[in-house]
């Protein structure tokens, strides 16, 4: 075993998010011999990120001041900052929150004694820092954790998730309705729009190896855009979905668009949260893993 | 006044303490969770049927207890029952979520009390024998690995699971795939009691050290598990008295009439209370509401802890020692579970949507969880979650009191108290996230 103490060192910033994605981190191992894990509170008791770290990880979103504060504090003792899962890329499930009504219930919580204030919206990572590698996924795999670590440009993906999951698109399997799990049985190994599910996985990056579709629910998208559509707007990726589904449905395109544009945008809370909206740059393709 | 505040780590999310200490006494310890994300907020107006796949990013670590909750709360609206098979595969989706919470609890959040170190990745600065330290943290990986891959066998995803649906799960457990499995855990159980063993041994050292088990003072216990073996899917919650015997059963849909509540202006959770008095979850809390583990191993660390400290135990290092029973239990029990036909009728049964009300819940890690939501026209009008977190809140802060008075006395303060802050929260193993959610 190499002396602990040569290895090149990374720590780990959880903003306000869900903490699956340290979970999933501690799913892979193999960074135990390679590097040294010298920051992450979930699992190591040390007070602050130390200088001469090589790599940042920053899961969660930016939700309240102490998170900006922290950000930027342990940003400024690093070499490369990867942004990790959708909360600190989008702003994740939490940015669901980014509608008025909502607004209005955190502000009146925002400014409670002893507590640090809550922001009115949850924030992507790069509104306060710039970010050298964003990793998306809800969480990423244990695999994509190590190859955002050890090798991001070597990772083996699909660009879009239908290639990684397999299910055979048929003809002649045309249905009406998105009739999702109400009628009580998912087929295997046929492709679930097939089956009147409401899959994105045609419009989401590759790389998770399809874990959601294989064993029977439609893919929600939490990699985000693939490479084709990420530098564009979101209109395009709806567009996109639209078409997939008047190709190879007989569902009334009204029906489609409505489902897309479901309350919230809560079926794509991963993939439109953060752009619902617009304003935000997008993301050059070759940072993103 | 003085006031201490001590940060927090090796436990899930952000949380802090701040005890408050006049002329050598203290005066009031508090446990402040600090982070809040608003998820009853903001899934107001999400389709129902999309909670399963919303909530369990309440908390990457109970992600599983949401999902199951969150579809028997959408079933108990919409009066739907899912078939046996459904159950059984929720039931070790359960089970994968008990391995990986227990021996992260274990392994990763507490073990480095025990010896000395800042983490399990850092053991070679600690009191651990070098022979046990270089494999400790790769040991301890491993067996919580396996409960990651029984809830991505059981459940999809293997961090947030997608397999529960409404009307039952998406897919069975091929023979193969389950065979499989069983053989990974056969191998692996040797490892799990062996670290429990040794966790053991480090916990016996280590009260031998400090010279207490922590606040041992009586409490009422509260948990959803069986009464003569463990349950982790049952609809009934029990509370327990401080001297054994039984105080009340419910249903969740009334649980408003036996557990008060109370919102805190220095913490987003509030805290819960049973007739005023200091409310215990979590695994000692199953342990004392259950006669037996009914698994072979698990019985026998089951009766070893019954016979040094009697039923109910109430010292809070106790919550530790209980996690392993568990997690032997957990193995055991899916290993049986395993060996069985997984694949032998459909998994799910039609249903439609309608307005209604409904109450779903798990035995999550930390204690009974339980999801309330109202649905109107498909989508929800409004959801609660009540978190067993909550109910050990009051508990924390009394045991923190214990603590603090041990270590401060009108000379000083001892330098032990910030370690027994930490030993004392991570003992509760409070999931912040979702206490606030
Ligand atoms: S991206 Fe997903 S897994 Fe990661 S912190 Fe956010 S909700 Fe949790
Ligand atoms: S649309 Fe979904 S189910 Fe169909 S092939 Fe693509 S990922 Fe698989
Ligand atoms: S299948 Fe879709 S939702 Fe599931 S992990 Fe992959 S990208 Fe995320």
């Amino acid at each position: 075993m190499p002396d602990k103490k040569q290895l090149p060192k990374f720590a780990v910033l959880q903003l306000s998010g869900c903490a699956g994605c340290e979970v999933s981190l501690i799913n892979a191992n193999e960074w135990v011999d390679q590097y040294q894990l010298v920051y992450m509170p979930l699992v190591v008791s040390t007070a602050s990120v130390p200088e001469d770290t090589e790599i940042l990880l920053v899961s969660g979103g930016v939700r309240n001041d102490e998170d900006i504060y922290n950000l930027k504090k342990a940003v400024e003792k690093v070499d490369r900052v990867i942004a990790v899962g959708t909360c600190a890329i989008s702003g994740g499930v939490s940015n669901l929150g980014d509608r008025d009504d909502v607004r209005q219930m955190f502000l009146a919580q925002s400014s409670r004694h002893h507590l640090p204030h809550l922001l009115p919206k949850s924030h992507p990572i790069d509104a306060f820092v710039d970010v050298d590698l964003y990793l998306p996924g809800c969480p990423p795999t244990p695999e994509l954790f190590m190859a955002a670590l050890i090798d991001p440009e070597g990772y083996e993906a699909s660009g879009i998730v239908c290639v990684e999951c397999g299910r055979k698109k048929l003809k002649d399997m045309r249905p009406q309705h998105l009739v999702g799990f109400q009628q009580g049985e998912v087929l295997p190994d046929i492709c679930l729009i097939n089956q009147g599910y409401l899959c994105v996985g045609s419009s989401t990056r590759g790389g998770c190896r399809a874990i959601c579709t294989k064993p029977g629910h439609p893919c929600v998208g939490c990699r985000g855009p693939s490479d084709a559509y990420i530098e564009k707007e979101s209109s395009v990726w709806f567009d996109r979905i639209q078409n997939v589904f008047e190709r190879m449905t007989d569902i009334p395109p009204e029906e489609i668009k409505a489902a897309l544009h479901s309350p919230q945008l809560s079926l794509f809370l991963f993939q439109f949260t953060d752009y619902s909206e617009g304003g935000r740059p997008p993301r050059p393709k070759d940072k993103v893993l | 006044m003085t006031i201490l505040r001590f940060p927090l780590s090796r436990i899930e999310g952000h949380a802090r303490v701040e005890m408050e200490i006049q002329d050598g006494a203290v005066v009031s310890a508090q446990f402040q969770a600090i982070e809040m994300r608003g998820f009853r907020y903001f899934v107001q107006g999400t389709p129902a049927e999309q909670m399963p796949v919303i909530v369990p990013r309440i908390c990457g670590v109970c992600s599983t207890a949401h999902h199951v909750a969150s579809v028997k709360a959408l079933e108990n609206a919409l009066d739907v029952k899912p078939p046996r098979l459904a159950n059984e595969i929720r039931e070790l989706l359960l089970l994968g979520q008990l391995i990986q919470n227990q021996a992260t609890s274990l392994f990763i959040f507490t073990m480095p009390d025990r010896v000395g170190a800042s983490s399990i990745f850092h053991m070679e600065d600690s009191e651990a024998n070098p022979e046990q330290q270089l494999s400790l943290a790769q040991r301890a990986l491993k067996v919580r690995q396996i409960g990651t891959k029984l809830i991505t066998l059981a459940g999809g995803q293997f961090i947030h699971p997608v397999k529960a649906i409404i009307g039952g799960v998406t897919s069975g457990i091929k023979a193969e795939a389950a065979a499989q499995m069983l053989k990974e855990m056969q191998d692996t159980i040797t490892i799990a009691c062996e670290l429990f063993d040794e966790y053991w041994d480090m916990s016996m050292a280590m009260r031998e050290r400090i010279g207490t088990w922590g606040d041992d003072q009586p409490a009422y216990y509260i948990a959803s598990t069986g009464r003569s073996k463990p349950e982790f899917n049952s609809d009934t919650i029990r509370v327990l008295g401080p001297n054994g015997n039984e105080r009340a059963s419910f249903p969740p849909r009334l649980f408003r009439e036996f557990l008060d509540y109370e919102k805190t202006d220095y913490s987003f959770a509030g805290k819960s209370t049973y007739e005023g008095e200091v409310l215990r979850a979590n695994s000692l809390a199953r342990i004392n509401l259950t006669k037996t583990m009914g698994t072979p191993c698990a019985d026998y660390y089951l009766e070893r802890l019954t016979a040094e400290f009697g039923k109910p135990a109430h010292p809070i290092l106790l919550f530790d020692l209980c996690r392993g029973i568990e997690l032997v239990y957990a193995f055991e029990r899916a290993i049986e579970m395993l060996s069985k036909d997984l694949d032998y009728e459909d998994t799910s049964v039609p249903y439609s949507l309608k307005d209604g009300e409904g109450y779903g819940m798990v035995e999550a890690p930390r204690g009974p969880l339980i999801h309330h939501y109202i649905i109107e026209n498909g989508l929800i009008a409004e959801a609660e979650f009540i978190i067993p977190t909550v109910h050990n809140m009051g508990a924390i802060e009394r045991a923190l009191k214990v603590a603090g008075e041990r270590y401060i006395t009108p000379q000083g303060i001892n330098l032990e108290l910030e370690k027994a802050v930490g030993r004392v929260v991570r003992a509760f193993d409070p999931c912040i996230a979702c206490a606030t959610q």
